[in-house]
């Protein structure tokens, strides 16, 4: 029997399943009569939050998940009960697909995050979709493997940034064919272990084929220098030994015109790191990992070797240019924003680092030992792109008044070339003058420590807030002693005065979590920046303040903001999970501020902290929002330790 | 002379559409769990809400089973108003009188959808009105009454918000609306566009689904527990 009736000119065919099919992937991709089919087949469940929809091992799969509202968490537990978080999927993500068409049990555990509806069709329709429809069964196949890689990289959350150059796509376009250097190199069965290593020294190789006695062509193993390692010095195995002992046979294979990135996944599966290159039925070469990862561009290792081997100035400014680069392939691999960051100030503090090693080739060395300090973010090893200079320096107190004239001198020089030179290099001025020229800030040790003691014994709070990134300095070239020194100083004068601690806290508390950015409220309520969330001082800044406000309060000597949270929390100072949650909640913010950052450099603009909420997805909502909720833990804790007086 | 005619009226037969209906509730067990029960979700536009002198002009009603919205059955109908003139509501509803001068009338629509309903219990937003003008529409035209048993979703809503304001009392932003429009807000549901029976219709579906397996929290409820619900029941 059938009730939905047409006659009335009112189709009742599903209008909204229709709708959300429409733009949803790959579905899109239909025609109008196919989708309607596709959504009469369809059944709406709905999983309230916390509901388990599969379990790895165990669910099979009698139909795919289309989510229509919600979001759910992926995930795998291992033997131990250890959960590792794969990956979140919100409206207009599918579920089971890949089981589906493999025709096996769920392989991840599955689980609602929030309230979720969800779009039910049947296996047997998804199946014959994917048979009849090649553009369903492509996107399919291509977002497998796109996952494959990204969650073998690790822990990639999104993968939003744009592809910008084609080096990027090497791993899509290179053949394992193109790669092979040389060779093959290879070696008789029946020959001793000596003497192949000898060859590998030889050939200056990591591996050697090894072939039948009596037909050089016919391959029959691959040893290499981890068997080298493991099966004969560590086994104290005779070096006389023939290689078949120790050989790993038979050698797995690829063909030569298979694409790198087949070769990675293969590699990745089977766990090794050597594959044989077959052409036309011959072994041609041998392919390795590490063949593979020379293949990405702008590693950052590349970059550290190209700035600490520059012998020009002019040589660091193009340099610091290609950070961005870095950063983007940083991300697409999936890297978290805390190492980013920190990887980030490695790049960085070498530039300065070459850069005042040529000054003082340039102008001398200086009279007496000096420690440029890095303050703010510089300091936390925070940086994202480039962001105002905060520096200072510091230098050994002079023994009489001829070397105070002359220090005063030679690092005013200094600095003004060191200024002029990050000026080139991209790194902008600071606006509020923070910068080892103006002549506050370079000082001898005696009037830094006089600076602390002012700021710490007798507390304005007005300037105090003013002052607080000095709290964060760190040693950024120089003598590390007077840091430290200076640190001591400021750690041992806290325990004396921990009042100023309280202007610090309280400033921390002003700032209200800005949750109501997610009741489609107003977020900054005027100018250029109407309705947009300033990651940096309404998300991350309460958690800047947290840490720095906790890490005095307890003499901790970390300036990096994620690292204080980690020493608090071994300390026992915060909880474990307070802990895990805020390092989480802050990491999250730091990633989509990079994101967005570097969307900005791409579409040429300079990079801010103004995230519209249009370009936010769902789930980085929902992520956001438990970020802020933290914020208010936050404060509670500091209000315990800092009570109002 | 009305007397003598209303009581030949009561003794005739009902329609084997009711007869069928009936058959089906005899012997009506309430002690199975939720999902083994088959419900239709309905939602019926009316002139007005008058059930003496208003009518219905629309019906809407999808059907859930295993505790799923099956979107390959909806029931969707026009019907034709004996009285064509005084229905301003039409306009609220976006019919245009054209459409319903089309429609088929009630003596058509109604066994369909009793035919539709099956052995289904009847959902609805206050369902008791749809029920009094279906009802109504059924003594007029089938010589009957149905006797699919009713769950109405606005009984499970307020039970839903007491247990929740009642175990969550940081929730401040709950308002007192139990439109089926606010309510669908408020929970966060996907929205359909109100005043067409079918979208309305799947709305309450959309709701019926959240609020049995929130209220059922985590545990799959049978009928009689649902039923037996108490306002505050958590706290007992």
């Amino acid at each position: 029997m059938v009730f939905s009736k047409k006659q009335n000119g009112q189709a009742s065919s599903p209008e909204m399943v229709v709708k959300f099919l429409e733009n949803t992937m790959p579905f899109n991709e239909l025609d109008h009569e196919m989708i309607r089919d596709l959504a009469r087949h369809c059944r709406v469940d709905f999983f309230p939050k916390g509901t388990r929809l599969l379990t790895a091992g165990e669910t099979e799969l009698t139909h795919l998940y289309l989510i229509q509202r919600g979001g759910v968490k992926s995930f795998i537990t291992d033997d131990e009960g250890d959960v590792t978080l794969k990956d979140y999927r919100g409206e207009g993500s599918c579920i089971g697909a890949l089981g589906i068409i493999r025709g096996a049990l769920a392989n991840l555990d599955v689980e609602t995050v929030e309230d979720t509806f969800c779009f039910l069709l049947p296996r047997q329709i998804f199946l014959e979709l994917i048979d009849q429809q090649p553009v369903v069964a492509q996107y399919y196949l291509k977002s497998f493997s796109e996952k494959i890689v990204h969650t073998a990289y690790s822990e990639l959350r999104h993968h939003r940034v744009s592809r910008r150059s084609s080096e990027d796509l090497y791993l899509f376009s290179v053949t394992a064919g193109d790669i092979i250097k040389q060779g093959p190199w290879k070696i008789s069965s029946t020959a001793i272990i000596q003497q192949a290593a000898a060859e590998m020294t030889g050939h200056r190789v990591g591996s050697l084929l090894v072939h039948d006695p009596d037909d050089p062509e016919n391959i029959i193993g691959i040893i290499t220098d981890k068997d080298l390692r493991t099966k004969v010095v560590a086994a104290g195995l005779a070096y006389s030994a023939p290689v078949s002992e120790i050989m790993n046979s038979p050698v797995r294979r690829v063909l030569s015109k298979a694409i790198c990135f087949e070769v990675l996944l293969q590699m990745m599966a089977m766990g090794i790191h050597h594959l044989a290159v077959e052409q036309g039925g011959r072994i041609v070469g041998v392919i390795t990992s590490h063949d593979i990862m020379l293949l990405q561009g702008h590693s950052p290792y590349y970059l550290f070797k190209e700035i600490v081997a520059q012998q020009e100035f002019g040589g660091l400014y193009p340099l610091s240019e290609k950070i961005p680069d870095v950063v983007r392939s940083l991300i697409q691999e999936g890297g978290k924003a805390g190492n980013i960051t920190r990887m980030i100030a490695v790049l960085n503090d070498h530039i300065l680092d070459r850069m005042l090693t040529l000054l003082e080739q340039e102008i001398g060395p200086p009279p007496v030992r000096y420690c440029w300090l890095l303050l703010g973010s510089e300091g936390r090893r925070e940086q994202t792109f480039k962001t105002d200079q905060d520096n200072a320096i510091v230098y050994a107190d002079p023994k009489d008044e001829a070397q105070r004239i002359e220090a005063r001198s030679y690092f005013a020089e200094l600095a003004r070339l060191a200024i002029d030179h990050l000026v080139k290099c991209g790194y902008p001025l600071c606006p509020g003058e923070i910068m080892a020229t103006n002549p506050l800030w370079c000082q001898p040790y005696s009037v830094w420590a006089g600076y602390f003691d002012k700021w710490i014994a007798a507390p304005d709070p007005k300037e105090l807030l003013n002052v607080s990134i000095f709290f964060d300095f760190r040693c950024g070239y120089g003598d590390a002693t007077l840091a430290d020194d200076l640190r001591n100083h400021l750690i041992s004068q806290t325990r004396r005065h921990e009042i100023y601690l309280l202007h610090l806290a309280r400033d921390c508390m002003a700032s209200r979590a800005p949750l109501s950015f997610f009741k489609n409220i107003i977020v900054e309520k005027n100018g250029e920046h109407k309705n947009k969330l300033d990651v940096k001082h309404q998300g991350l800044t309460p958690f800047v303040g947290f840490g720095r406000v906790m890490a005095l309060k307890y003499g901790v000597k970390e300036t990096n903001t994620l690292a204080r949270l980690q020493v608090l929390s071994e300390e026992g100072h915060i909880s474990q999970e307070l802990w895990s949650a805020a390092s989480n909640a802050y990491e999250l913010q730091m990633h989509l501020r990079l994101i967005h950052q570097l969307r900005k450099i791409e579409q040429g603009e300079p990079p801010d902290n103004y995230i519209d909420p249009a370009q936010l997805t769902e789930l980085d909502k929902r992520m956001l929002k438990e970020a802020f909720g933290v914020i208010e833990r936050l404060h509670g804790l500091l209000a315990n330790i800092f009570p109002l007086m | 002379m009305i007397p003598f005619l209303k009581s030949i009226k009561l003794f005739r037969k009902p329609h084997p559409v009711l007869e069928r209906n009936r058959q089906l509730f005899v012997d009506f067990n309430q002690s199975r769990p939720l999902p083994e029960y088959n419900f239709v979700v309905c939602d019926t536009e009316l002139t007005g809400l008058n059930w003496r002198r208003d009518e219905i002009i629309s019906i809407g009603a999808v059907r859930v089973v295993d505790l799923q919205i099956e979107l390959a059955a909806t029931f969707h109908q026009y019907v034709r108003p004996r009285n064509l003139n005084h229905n301003q509501a039409t306009f609220i509803h976006r019919i245009t009188p054209e459409q319903l001068r089309e429609a088929p009338p009630l003596e058509e629509v109604l066994p369909e959808f009793v035919d539709f309903c099956g052995d289904s219990l009847l959902v609805g937003h206050f369902v008791g009105i749809d029920m009094d003008f279906l009802n109504n529409a059924a003594r007029k035209v089938l010589n009957g009454t149905l006797s699919n048993p009713c769950i109405d979703t606005m009984r499970l809503a307020r039970l839903y918000k007491e247990a929740r304001s009642a175990s969550d009392y940081g929730h401040c932003d709950q308002s007192n609306s139990y439109n089926l429009d606010d309510l669908s807000q408020e929970f966060g549901l996907p929205r359909f566009k109100p005043h067409d029976a079918l979208e309305d219709a799947l709305q309450t579906a959309y709701l019926f689904l959240f609020l049995v397996k929130k209220l059922g929290r985590g545990e799959v409820l049978t009928l009689r527990q649902l039923y037996q619900l108490k306002p505050l029941w958590h706290l007992l």
